[in-house]
């Protein structure tokens, strides 16, 4: 059944591999996926490893839903600490490969030491080799993963892989499935590359018992009814991410120019309705496809319309794209935009942190804080799309001063660039902010301030703030399933019961990477979406497992937890301006100029922000300084971590 | 159990909230739900006059593309400056105390 898969202990230093049970009483506490992986990471590193060490331990998983007949169940996650941040580092990507590898008979995978020269692994029904990747070595990620294929002699083969940013271990290198799926943020990619470690690849014919067969067909129907009859995706269907880049570009919430502005004026030829009419093989109802058993189906596909690149097929672009080699650096070409997303897949680089620092670096040459010398003659202004381009490229393979800077990562590259310069990079924990500017949604601004992984905006983000429901209505979602009676508000400006509802949604992602599946079958966008209460039966007909909605919560609670130990282990302060649950200065100081009229003017308020972390803290058992008390830590069952139970 | 009983959950129970055929307006303290001529490409909010240019993903579902872009600037450039005479004047009243 789909609790018989395993776990795989493999020692590339020594060439070791020890296949084990997941225990019972280990998946009750922390179900699997990213939770599962906080618990394995917590108790396989020891504090302050060195994130590009052979100490340091690299997951990857599938959720303990992955492969049975629930929907969405394609997420592949991987965790280690992070070489970008020097806290938790986790990402998950879509496409097919967590179901080959638990078809393959795994769940969870933890990956120690560093072979001695370029390798792949490889897992088939029950067996893991570690193989020569001398040929595959220096190769893009689709030529990977296809040379991979042609290697094993089987198409059906899945792979994750890293590009040559891995290899050459940019601090926010990807780790990638198919042809865009990223495990994009928090530099997996570098830990791979740092183990030596090309790829691993899967093949599986083993069977998935399912625990209730008939009763989980016909419940997922009902699930599937309920995730695409919703609005929100059905536009995901026809537009994907970039849909939700549109809408808010057009009340002021996306950060533009390094968060100097907050709307990209005029910026109508990289909406995703103008991109569908200009390239070939793009966006549009006919040209998305899905990831393993989605019924969503976001991915765009499209081949560059003109330029160098021409006729080159890619997916996407995601949001992430659009932020990045569109508004972030001040272009409106769907040419560059199309393109930057193709190098960054094809190099295996996080497009978000790539469009970041890019337009970090622009602000800085602007300003005269980075000079033509160390940018080899390079005019790194906003709006020139070819020398943005031209930092991809230079980064993946750390060509020159300002790249190689780069791509160590923003808090290494202010040592290089001088003090002054940390004034600009919008970051938390390290990790560059998504391109959306949050200065008019408190909600949205706490989100980044205290998620896990660094600034990130899936990790706890009430994003359906921004869609004024009536009071009545958030308190039935917000209400469940644990009571809750304090403030909430319908304004997206307001600081009023924010805290809580980040702190609702914090632990229904941690649910949703448990599990497995997709934040777009859960109340991500969409405020009709499955979640706590409708997740029991789908775990019980699949894995047989039983639990209350109340004991679902408690343990993403817990997982949660464990992730905040990790972080306060490797140097977490609540105040720090690199590893604290802070907002860069711009937030507080610098009001929205653009935007609807209501938007212009709006800062964050420092005290009310402050205000809104105590609060969160409270919801989370964490004292003024962010840290669990004691009653926290035995509540949670976290009190004799880490315990090495597995 | 707790798979028990036939009651609906939140997130089924909320399905009946669904709107079809409107947008809401982007600004965020007035949110108007506005309810487009089936098939146009322009929506003005009656209540802030925020302009929209829009697409529809089917017959029933409209969504915002994005703002009518001069319409918005000269709107922001307003009451950006309204905003500022404003904290300016009250400076001034509390400078005079």
């Amino acid at each position: 059944m789909a609790l018989n898969r395993k776990i795989a202990y493999i020692n590339l230093t020594t060439g070791e591999v020890k296949i084990k049970p997941i225990p019972l009483e280990v998946r009750k506490k922390f179900l699997g996926g990213r939770g599962l992986d906080a618990y394995l990471l917590y108790n396989n590193t020891k504090k302050g490893c060195d994130p590009l060490g052979p100490e340091n331990a690299l997951m990857i998983s599938g959720g303990i839903l992955t492969a049975t007949c629930a929907s969405a169940t394609a997420r592949t996650h991987v965790m280690a600490k992070s070489p970008l941040t020097g806290l938790l580092g986790s990402a998950n990507m879509g496409g097919f490969f967590a179901p080959e590898m638990a078809w393959a008979g795994f769940h969870h995978l933890v990956i120690t030491g560093k072979a001695e020269k370029p390798v792949y692994l490889f897992l088939h029904d029950g067996e893991i080799e570690i193989k020569d990747a001398a040929n595959i070595w220096g190769k893009t990620t689709t030529d990977s993963q296809w040379a991979i294929q042609k290697e094993l002699g089987d198409e059906e083969v899945k792979s994750c892989v890293i590009g040559p940013a891995g290899e050459n271990l940019v601090a926010f290198a990807s780790v990638m499935t198919g042809v865009k799926n990223a495990a994009g943020r928090t530099g997996m990619g570098a830990v791979m590359g740092s183990k030596n470690l090309k790829a691993v690849a899967a093949r599986g014919t083993m069977d998935i018992k399912i625990a209730h067969p008939v009763e989980a067909f016909e419940n997922n129907k009902k699930f599937i009814d309920q995730i695409t009859s919703a609005k929100v995706n059905q536009t995901q269907g026809s537009l994907g991410t970039p849909f939700i880049w549109g809408a808010t570009n057009s009340w002021g919430g996306l950060r533009t120019h390094n968060f100097q502005y907050n709307q990209l004026e005029n910026a109508d030829d990289i909406e995703p309705e103008r991109i569908d009419e200009i390239a070939t093989e793009t966006i549009g109802p006919y040209h998305m496809a899905g990831c393993f058993g989605c019924q969503v189906h976001c991915r765009a596909q499209y081949r560059i319309p003109s330029g160098p690149y021409a006729g080159k097929y890619d997916e996407g672009p995601e949001y992430t794209s659009l932020g990045a080699f569109g508004a972030e650096i001040g272009c409106r070409s769907a040419e560059t935009l199309l393109t930057g997303n193709h190098l960054v897949d094809q190099f295996g680089m996080d497009n978000l942190e790539t469009g970041s620092l890019i337009s970090w670096a622009m602000e800085l040459y602007e300003k005269g804080i980075i000079t033509d010398k160390q940018t080899d003659g390079l005019e790194l202004t906003f709006g020139n799309d070819e020398a943005a381009l031209e930092m991809v490229r230079r980064i993946a393979y750390r060509k020159g001063f300002v790249a190689d800077a780069l791509a160590s990562g923003g808090i290494p590259a202010t040592e290089k660039f001088g003090k002054e310069s940390f004034d600009y990079l919008v970051q938390v924990k390290g990790m560059s902010n998504l391109h959306s500017d949050e200065r008019a949604t408190p909600a949205l601004a706490l989100n980044i301030a205290t998620a896990s992984r660094g600034s990130d905006h899936l990790r706890s983000r009430p994003a359906i703030d921004l869609y004024h429901l009536p009071e009545k209505v958030l308190r039935k979602i917000y209400g469940s399933p644990i009571p809750y009676d304090g403030p909430i508000n319908s304004e997206q400006t307001s600081y009023e019961g924010k805290s809580w509802m980040v702190f609702w949604q914090e632990n229904v992602y941690m649910g949703v990477d448990c599990l497995g599946i997709c934040k777009y079958h859960t109340t991500f966008l969409g405020a009709t979406l499955p979640n706590f209460e409708d997740w029991p039966k789908v775990i019980y007909y699949n894995t047989g497992l039983e639990f209350t909605p109340e004991e679902l919560w408690t343990i993403t609670e817990r997982c949660n937890m464990l992730e905040r130990l990790f972080n306060l282990r490797e140097g977490l302060e609540r105040n720090d301006p690199v590893k604290g649950d802070v907002l860069n200065h711009r937030y507080h100081d610098e009001p929205c100029r653009r935007g609807a009229p209501d938007v212009i003017g709006l800062y964050i308020d420092k005290d009310k922000f402050d205000t809104m972390v105590d609060e969160l803290y409270q919801y989370k058992g964490l004292d003024k300084n962010g840290r669990p008390t004691k009653k926290t830590l035995k509540r949670l069952g976290l009190e004799d971590e880490p315990s090495h139970l597995v | 159990m707790a798979i028990k009983g036939g009651k609906q959950s939140t997130a089924e129970s909320l399905r009946k909230t669904r709107t079809f055929g409107k947008i809401r307006c982007h600004n965020p303290s007035c949110m108007e739900r506005i309810a487009p001529e089936p098939g146009s490409d322009h929506a003005k909010c009656p209540t802030c006059g925020m302009e929209y240019r829009l697409f529809w993903v089917n017959d029933n579902l409209p969504r915002i593309r994005g703002p009518v872009w001069d319409v918005n600037r000269e709107l922001a450039e307003r009451t950006f400056a309204e905003k500022q005479a404003a904290a300016a004047a009250k400076k001034t009243n509390k400078g005079g105390k």
